[in-house]
């Protein structure tokens, strides 16, 4: 080797060892690599930091503007009111969205174009090929959206919005985690249809599931299996409230609900999961035996009652904790990939 | 060892069967043909072979490996241009030959590729989006030969390349030969076959009509010549002449020329037979039956 080339290895040495090691450790490593690369040239890169851009700057303008007296309350408030009246619902009806269109073709597109082919000729096995897949492309979305937000960071602070760096970085976290889940289940999705009209119409569907039917198929078990099989009370709630956290969505939203409140106290975690039910659910039920909270009937000002949920001194069980949720939303990147894999594996290209 | 063995190997698609009970066998070392007509399931066995598709009946084996159980122990030590692949748009020619050299843990030197295969070098830094056909095959066929392989599976490698590419894709069968590999290439154009196989198999309606060598197989087809004699004029009855003498197959007349198929030795009696019968034989030519023929007297149905 010559001299040059000796240099140009010493100044990458620790990227080159981690490549290397990566390379050693997961055989779908260089799968994944290959996809970044290839991804990131792509003019669809540049129109998904825009996209990120769009979506997270642009609402700044509504305190710059002091829109709907936002920037007084923001100025006030600081981050946490901005991510709940702005950010809450426009990333959990956009972001999946985007991040379907991102996966939707992993698969279908390199099964139609033959280069596929190309790349399980290689020896790559069928799982390498769907994790790293799910892996590239993730990263791939991880990367504008990263950038959106640190530069959001950045405009928050030179506004001079008191600026909760906890409460940011978790709000960071959890939207990543929900990218990156969205991600998984289009790209999965990709692979386990035979094509790319397939896959979008299934992950449209999908995506209307999880965003606007799911709760009603929650609310809708819950109604059957005190209708049809007579359990009612606690374990009716219990299983209706965890069906509500397995879509991916609804276990974001009550993630950072529960985030913004926590300076409010112990009692955030139980509130956060109580905001999923409408106000016709058994609320007294949900708080006191299942959130394990102290249930209280207030009277209104206008005369009515309202049950009010303490804290009573308890955590909510650890299954309904934060961490517990946080979990159930990571877990169907696996699942996802789990399933798409078993239908990849036994068809013919 | 065999290099490849297959035996009654049948592949359905719903109602389609696209192979019916293939038996083959490729020896360690050897030049394989894999010859037969567009549709015959030359790239369906091949799909077998590298676990593209599963077979519904039968048993694969590649360099000792299960078809399906181990395939990605046989693609570590194989080298493929598939059929109908395409590369990747925004990945450089020189990506393409490292990606393959990481994900085979060997140490390629992209350049030297590149120039086997006789890319340009300023192309091998161009983005394979813009390549040519002949020039996306150029870049597999160099992908294919990264670290050595003990065997190549080559399907239909002389697509899109013009004839140097093709003569050069030729050569390259023949180093890797000289190098200790096995080489297993399938084609419907035989004449890109003939002058380099050591013995080739055809296939036919998903099955394997015959397997020999080339020799071989031209004796076993027994058409061994065809003699073409120019004559001064058309005359008639020249070609019952011919045909009447024994150990031809078949004559016809085309303007003044006679074209005789006809097994070696009786070439000079069908020259007799055509002057009596009032030819004016002007010059003779013969010519070994090319692969095409052959091919043609295997698929072909008797008519």
């Amino acid at each position: 080797m010559s001299d040059a080339a000796d240099g140009a290895t010493g100044e990458g040495s620790a990227l080159a060892v981690l490549d290397e090691a990566m390379r050693e450790q997961f055989t779908w490593y260089v799968v994944a690599k290959k996809e970044f690369q290839d991804t990131v040239r792509s003019k669809g890169l540049w129109v998904l930091s825009l996209v990120f851009l769009v979506l997270f700057v642009v609402p700044l303008l509504s305190v710059v503007f002091d829109f709907l007296g936002l920037g007084q309350a923001a100025r006030t408030s600081g981050t946490g009111v901005l991510i709940n009246s702005i950010y809450l619902n426009l990333v959990a009806l956009l972001l999946p969205l985007i991040a379907m269109f991102v996966g939707y073709a992993a698969l279908t597109r390199e099964r139609e174009s033959g280069s596929l082919k190309v790349l399980l000729s290689l020896p790559f096995s069928r799982r390498d090929v769907i994790i790293g897949k799910v892996v590239g492309r993730c990263a791939v979305v991880a990367l504008p959206l990263l950038a959106a937000l640190a530069l959001t960071a950045l405009l928050l602070v030179s506004m001079s919005i008191p600026f909760d760096p906890v409460l940011y970085g978790l709000f960071v976290l959890f939207t990543v985690g929900l990218a990156l889940v969205m991600v998984s289940i289009a790209v999965s999705i990709s692979g386990a249809v035979p094509s790319g009209r397939w896959s979008l119409v299934v992950n449209f569907f999908a995506y209307f599931y999880f965003s606007f039917v799911w709760n009603s198929l929650a609310n809708g078990i819950g109604n059957i299996l005190q209708n049809q099989l007579g359990m009612g009370g606690a374990i009716r709630w219990q299983i209706t409230l965890f069906v509500k956290l397995l879509s991916p969505t609804q276990a974001y939203k009550t993630l950072v609900n529960s985030r913004i409140a926590a300076n409010t106290g112990a009692n955030a975690e139980r509130l956060a999961r109580l905001e999923m039910f409408s106000p016709s659910a058994d609320r007294a039920t949900l708080c006191n035996d299942v959130l394990l909270g102290n249930a209280t009937v207030q009277q209104t000002v206008f005369g009515g009652n309202r049950t009010v949920c303490q804290s009573a001194g308890n955590a909510v069980p650890f299954y309904f904790s934060d961490a517990a949720v946080f979990v159930y939303l990571l877990l169907w990147i696996g699942l996802a990939a789990a399933i798409s894999y078993y239908t990849f594996d036994r068809v013919d290209l | 060892m065999a290099a490849i063995e297959l035996d009654g190997v049948t592949k359905r698609f719903g109602d389609v069967e696209a192979l019916r009970g293939v038996d083959m066998e490729v020896r360690e070392g050897e030049i394989f043909g894999f010859l037969g007509p567009n549709g015959a399931g030359k790239t369906t066995t091949i799909d077998v072979l590298l676990d593209f598709v599963r077979a519904t009946e039968g048993s694969a084996t590649v360099l000792g490996h299960d078809a399906h159980e181990e395939s990605r122990a046989i693609r570590e030590r194989t080298g493929v241009l598939p059929e109908g692949f395409d590369v990747y748009g925004r990945l450089t020619g020189r990506q393409h030959v490292e990606f393959v050299s990481e994900a085979k843990g060997a140490d390629a030197d992209p350049d030297a590729v590149c120039e086997r295969v006789g890319l340009d070098p300023e192309d091998f830094d161009r983005k394979a989006g813009g390549y040519s056909k002949g020039m996306k095959q150029r870049l597999v066929l160099g992908m294919a030969l990264v670290g050595e392989p003990d065997l190549l599976i080559l399907d239909e490698p002389s697509t899109g390349l013009d004839p140097n590419g093709a003569r050069r894709m030729r050569e390259i069968v023949r180093e890797e030969r000289e190098r200790g590999a096995t080489v297993f290439f399938s084609s419907h154009i035989l004449g890109q076959v003939e002058s380099v196989c050591d013995r080739v198999a055809i296939l036919q309606d998903g099955e394997v009509v015959a397997v020999d060598t080339v020799e071989g197989l031209r004796e076993a087809a027994g058409t061994e010549t065809v003699l073409t004699v120019n004559l001064a004029e058309s005359v008639e009855g020249v070609v019952a002449a011919a045909e009447g003498v024994a150990g031809v197959e078949s004559a016809r007349l085309s303007g003044a020329t006679v074209i005789v198929r006809c097994s070696d030795d009786v070439k000079m009696d069908v020259l007799t037979a055509i002057e009596d019968a009032g030819g004016d034989v002007e010059n003779f030519d013969t010519d070994e039956a090319s692969l095409d023929e052959l091919f043609a007297a295997y698929t072909e149905d008797e008519e």
